[in-house]
């Protein structure tokens, strides 16, 4: 029997559609990535308002403080004693002040004023109230001289 | 002269190959570093700590309006009080308080408009006091928002008075 041989021509595939969907799913998470708050940990359980509002200028001079409590996956506080998170660092509040010094002398040494600096505070909302005040009192302290303060919140949905 | 048509008319087939893996990496590039957080925001006021030996008026000559937070021995609200009036402890307690700002603002503005500006608000929190109560009394000092979403502005000024010992 006389086989005949076969067209052995490349199928072309129409690429097209596909780059469309991908060009759009980049797009889609280039929009909903949120670049501007690298600086928060996730450890941190906010306190949520309504009034609160994303500052309307991006702030030039500032440094995130993450005040939290180290927490399992539920949510639930497994160690009483709050900590500032520094990447994998835990720092507690009575050691924190060799880290504001450094920081105080990074904007002195690149020649911002410190009064311009703001000092963005993302506190757990379990966190004792006197513990932000004794923060803030040595953000003030002589030698580190912070003097504006910003107290971060989640925004809460608008009922 | 004879010229020979040289030219083809066939479909030019563009290697795409290289462009599709680099947009793949990068569709897994930002899939990777998505963080999916809640929006945050801030209270846009100045917060001075209220020094020790502070005077207890303000720039206004009018002293600063008092909020004082006690705390029950587990950190939660057990009275909230407004310039010495006890306003309660439950969530009512904060809109009660926002009221009261509201009325006294309004009072402040028939003396001049400028009171207003000047007028500071002092919390007095218990050391122990969960924050995210103070963070309600910010709030409910703050302003309100009004019908359109935007935020109506009562007090601009908020300090905490000293840190009390736990």
């Amino acid at each position: 029997m006389k086989i005949k041989p076969t067209n052995a021509s490349v199928t072309e595939l129409d690429m097209t559609p596909m780059i469309d969907i991908v060009f759009q799913l980049i797009t889609f998470f280039m929009v909903i990535n949120n670049f501007d708050q690298n600086e928060a940990d996730e450890r941190v359980s906010l306190p949520k308002d309504q009034l609160a509002k994303p500052p309307a200028v991006q702030r030039k001079n500032s440094f995130t403080l993450n005040f939290g409590f180290d927490r399992d996956n539920k949510g639930v506080i497994l160690d009483p004693s709050p900590y500032f998170f520094f990447g994998d660092e835990r720092i507690p509040l009575a050691s924190v002040r060799p880290r504001l010094q450094q920081e105080s002398q990074f904007f002195r040494t690149v020649g911002t004023e410190l009064a311009e600096v703001t000092v963005e505070i993302r506190a757990d909302a379990e966190i004792p109230s006197g513990m932000i005040q004794e923060l803030i009192q040595i953000c003030q302290e002589n030698g580190i001289e912070f003097q504006r303060f910003a107290l971060k919140v989640t925004q809460a949905q608008i009922q | 002269m004879k010229l020979r048509n040289r030219v083809t008319t066939g479909k030019i087939s563009v290697d795409m190959t290289p462009m599709i893996d680099v947009v793949f990496q990068l569709l897994i590039f930002f899939m990777c570093t998505l963080k999916v957080i809640e929006p945050e925001g801030d209270f846009d006021i100045s917060m001075p700590l209220g020094a020790p030996s502070a005077s207890s008026t303000t720039d206004a000559e009018l002293p600063p309006f008092k909020v004082r937070l006690q705390a029950d021995a587990s950190g939660n609200l057990a009275t909230l009080s407004f310039n010495g009036r006890n306003l309660g402890s439950d969530v009512g307690a904060f809109k009660a308080l926002n009221s009261e700002v509201f009325r006294a603002v309004e009072s402040l503005k028939s003396i001049g408009p400028d009171q207003v500006d000047k007028q500071e608000v002092e919390i007095d929190p218990d050391y122990n006091l969960h924050y995210r109560h103070i963070i309600s009394a910010i709030g409910a000092c703050s302003g309100r928002l009004g019908k359109n979403g935007v935020m109506v502005r009562y007090i601009s000024k908020i300090k905490f008075a000293p840190r009390r010992e736990p």
